[in-house]
């Protein structure tokens, strides 16, 4: 079938068949391997996505769910050459070991402060809860999640 | 501080792409022409294949060719064997005729795209003849399954016998015995088993990329396995997304390597997690006895243990395993007398293999039940019994004779228990009598670094600085994600007084790299380390020689500083000039190589303290607080190795608490991981983490080992703490709420 949707900011434009998955076309049919599969049923979080506001698990959303909807993946998170603040995060706060849950970690931790910027410390562990790490104890990955909000807050305080 | 970048916190080399998703693993590369292996396994237990029926699979178009036990050699291999001639059992084929457990290779399908190979693999039918099976190590001890191989179900290790136990019976010391039962576990690594083989028809070059633990054990096992000589044969060590050991054992590579030899392409073969969980590897079940024997006041005197390993349907390591378990008891505590009797038993289930401590955890776990019975059967506190028994600076590993050097088990018990307020919860806890009972438990996990006494333990490092003053480091390193190549780029720019970013470092190549026994034992950074340090002392040794020739200064007014070589205050040449200045006035390239051979092993401790809450309605374990203090020389990478004992922490307490790998009937695991229950971030307490720094003499900057030694002692805090708050004798784990639920019925009952 034929599907449109917009792809870290652009249009995409495919013909696939419409039980093809998400992590598949984005893998194979347009080479973005920053999205893992890690378990192919929705339980460990490594293919994480945004669609529209909503971290989504990649490899449970088919190409007929996918037309007229904004997907967002770890390549469109970096602007210019730039990290993302919560990227940058996750490297400075020593968030990253084998970093093969890192994407989809991010991907999460980054739809929950769009939705709830001021998340309290059981809101974060909550919406990465989906998100299996098996190098930390999480908190690395937690600390690296408050820190861009302390960033965020420190700026707007800033701003006043 | 006494150094610019050891004990630092620095984030993982690849950490910028790794966030950025840029991070190339395994599955995320390709070559042109690539062909797609999709795996069929056994979904009978125990079986002879009588007929396999490919015609409907050839039939997919995209289909090249399907390989099952009749097209492909009888050869067989072990897919733990890590040097060359090493004596191991080789049952193993690539594809098994006689189908030994529920989830055996049965066939591959080599095809053009991935869904074609699915396809094809659905499609293939396979005539079995059953034969009686063993799920347990009970069943084959009962004889069901006594001819599965020429040399039988069973395989007795060496015992392992110090000094006399027997006579420990007679005299008046107190007898306290335990059974520990530790169920199949998973390493469930994030990233699963896989790799890309690719074969030259004209110059017979086979190149194998896979993230393992040691490219010249898979060199060795793939090279014997298809006859092809050494050099014929290039493995290259890819980004790895966790090992924990599974990625010591040769599970994609044979297959992979074969397919793309008879085909003459680039194949890759990537495991689904089904796959992993049924088909790939798991660490081992145990069943195991320990009759400690203590003086009335608490003193050790002896150990009598004895375990069996259900090594699953290969020995694969298992014999090799249950023989290391030997080695274990001897690491925390003075342990004058000691027997260890041990062997690897065959059930017709997934093959069991290397986990993480490589038995330093299931010998802890087994000896510090004993402990803990013993401690509560003579009156005296855990944290006390231990201190009576702990090692001390000066004392021997009476096994081996190998001495602990400046061990600090006994100050991480000491700080530990102020740190962790031991005696202040001991007390609050005594509270709790309703429906929540709290309990605390301390556990004393010690391992290795490195292999010796046992076997060829040295390492080879090359290095060279090029004619702008960047130096490239020639060794093998296999990082598993913890950050090795990070630790080894820190340790040598703090030796030179460069900066990291000058340092080209790659990991392990069979092509490139030096020969070495890959990353086992907790060896990578005590050995290879200090190989490192000594290959950096030369180099700066042939700059002194390189700027007293060039500047005709005699060299004993030399020396090097920040990167730099001065006489007295005055800076005479920089790396990049003498790099260059090396080159093209003295006719030769600075660069220096260096052999060390590992004749030491440190004790390496780390003494774990947990607080937990049992809910003996539900049965539901709560860990409230949990305290890892770690004696571990000198940490190179501060947030990385906290990093790294939180995440061992994690695992050892889903461990302890939930992770099972449940079988069906037939001995097939369950496939999903709906059905493994991995500790998630809000299961855990916080995990606090206190490190010793007491500089061992041999490792680099004083060094020890941390990987494994993190994981060693965490199931048995926990088991401690459950049994303090029940005051029972529970040594089954997981400690799930089914168990404790049974045991408090039980219990009321009697």
């Amino acid at each position: 079938m034929q599907i449109s949707f917009i792809l870290n900011g652009k249009e995409i434009h495919l013909d696939v068949p419409p039980e093809r998955r998400l992590i598949d076309i984005l893998r194979n049919d347009l080479h973005l391997t920053g999205t893992k599969e890690g378990c192919a049923e929705g339980e460990c979080g490594a293919c994480t996505v945004i669609m529209d506001r909503q971290a989504v698990h990649a490899c449970l959303v088919l190409a007929c769910q996918l037309n007229g909807h904004r997907i967002l993946t770890i390549e469109g998170l970096e602007q210019d050459g730039r990290l993302d603040p919560l990227q940058e995060a996750f490297v400075n706060e020593m968030a990253i070991q084998c970093g093969y849950c890192t994407s989809g970690m991010i991907m999460s931790a980054k739809a929950l402060l769009m939705n709830n910027p001021g998340a309290s410390e059981q809101e974060i562990r909550e919406a990465i809860a989906g998100n299996i790490c098996r190098c930390s104890g999480y908190e690395q990955i937690v600390k690296a999640i408050q820190s861009v909000q302390d960033g965020e807050r420190s700026k707007e305080a800033g701003n006043d | 501080m006494k150094y610019h970048l050891i004990g630092k916190n620095v984030p993982v080399c690849d950490a910028k792409e790794k966030a950025a998703g840029r991070a190339r693993y395994v599955s995320d590369m390709s070559f042109p022409g690539i062909l797609y292996i999709e795996m069929v396994f056994s979904t009978k237990p125990h079986a002879l294949i009588k007929s396999i029926d490919t015609k409907a699979a050839e039939a997919v178009p995209g289909v090249i060719r399907v390989f099952h036990c009749f097209n492909t050699p009888k050869r067989t291999f072990n897919r733990f064997r890590t040097v060359y001639g090493q004596p191991v059992y080789e049952q193993e084929r690539i594809f098994a005729d006689h189908i030994r457990f529920a989830g055996d290779r049965v066939a591959a399908v080599a095809a053009t795209s991935r869904e074609a190979a699915r396809k094809a693999a659905g499609r293939i039918s396979v005539t079995y003849q059953d034969l009686p099976f063993s799920l347990n190590i009970q069943e084959t001890s009962d004889g069901r399954i006594d001819d599965i191989f020429p040399d039988g179900a069973v395989y007795e290790t060496p015992a392992v016998d110090i000094g006399d136990v027997d006579e420990l019976k007679s005299a008046d010391a107190v007898q306290v015995t335990t059974h520990t039962e530790l169920a199949r576990i998973c390493h469930v690594t994030m990233e699963t088993h896989g790799c890309i083989a690719n074969y030259e028809m004209d110059s017979g070059q086979l190149t194998i990329y896979t993230p393992c633990q040691s490219v010249f054990s898979v060199r060795t096992v793939v090279a014997d396995l298809l006859e092809l000589p050494y050099h014929r044969v290039r493995v290259v060590k890819t980004t790895m997304g966790g090992s924990f050991g599974c990625k010591q054992e040769w599970i994609t590579e044979p297959v992979a390597a074969y397919i793309a030899k008879e085909l003459g392409r680039p194949v890759q073969l990537i495991y689904s997690r089904p796959a992993e969980q049924v088909s790939a590897v798991s660490r081992c079940p145990l069943t195991g006895d320990v009759t400690g024997y203590y003086t009335a006041d608490g003193v050790l005197k002896g150990i009598d243990a004895d375990a069996s390993l259900d090594a699953g349907a290969y020995v694969g390591n298992t014999y090799d395993y249950a023989m290391a378990m030997g080695y274990k008891f001897t690491r925390s505590y003075r342990v004058p007398n000691l027997r260890f009797t041990s062997r690897a038993v065959i059930t017709n289930t997934p093959v069991s293999g290397a986990f993480r401590g490589w038995t330093s955890p299931e010998a802890a776990t087994m000896l510090e039940h004993n402990v803990n019975m013993a401690a509560r059967r003579l009156g005296i506190d855990p944290v006390n019994i231990r201190l009576k028994n702990a090692y001390v600076e000066g004392d021997v590993d009476n096994r081996i004779n190998v001495p602990l050097e400046n061990t600090q088990i006994t100050r991480a018990l000491k700080e530990g228990r102020e740190l962790f307020a031991w005696d202040q919860k001991k007390a609050e806890n005594a509270a709790y009598t309703g429906r929540f009972l709290r309990g605390v438990g301390v556990a004393c996990g010690s391992h290795v670094n490195g292999y010796f006494p046992r076997k060829q333990d040295f390492g080879t490092v090359d290095i060279a600085v090029n004619e702008d003053g960047t130096v490239q480091i020639n060794m093998t390193l296999h990082d598993h994600g913890c950050g090795s190549v990070t630790a080894f780029k820190m340790m040598a720019a703090e030796a030179l007084g460069i900066d990291m970013a000058q340092i080209l470092l790659r990991e392990a190549d069979t092509a490139v790299t030096p020969f070495d026994m890959g990353c086992f034992s907790s060896r990578t950074v005590y050995v290879l380390g200090r190989t490192l340090i000594e290959a950096c002392g030369k180099l700066k040794q042939a700059a002194l020689q390189n700027v007293s020739e060039i500047h005709h200064i005699p060299l004993d007014k030399l020396t090097c500083c920040g990167g730099a070589v001065v006489c007295g205050t005055e800076e005479i040449a920089s790396f990049k000039e003498i790099g260059r200045d090396s080159i093209f006035k003295l006719q030769r390239q600075l660069r220096a190589s260096a052999h060390y051979v590992n004749t030491t092993n440190p004790g390496v401790h780390g003494v774990h303290f947990a607080q937990v809450e049992v809910d003996t309605c539900t049965g539901f374990v709560k860990v409230l607080d949990y305290l890892a203090v770690h004696d571990i020389g000198q940490a190179i990478n501060r947030g990385m190795c906290v990093g790294q004992i939180q995440g061992a922490v994690m695992m050892g307490i889903g461990a302890a608490l939930q992770e099972k790998l449940c079988l069906d009937r037939n001995g097939q695991p369950k496939s999903s991981l709906k059905d493994y229950h991995l500790m998630t971030s809000c299961d855990l307490p916080p995990i606090r983490v206190h490190l010793i720094e007491e500089p061992s003499k041999e490792g680099p900057y004083g060094a020890k080992s941390i990987g494994e030694v993190a994981y060693v002692a965490v199931a048995a805090a926990i088991v401690g703490a459950v049994n303090d708050a029940l005051g029972s004798d529970l040594c089954a784990i997981p400690l799930d709420p089914e168990s404790i639920v049974r045991y408090l019925s039980t219990k009321e009952e009697q």
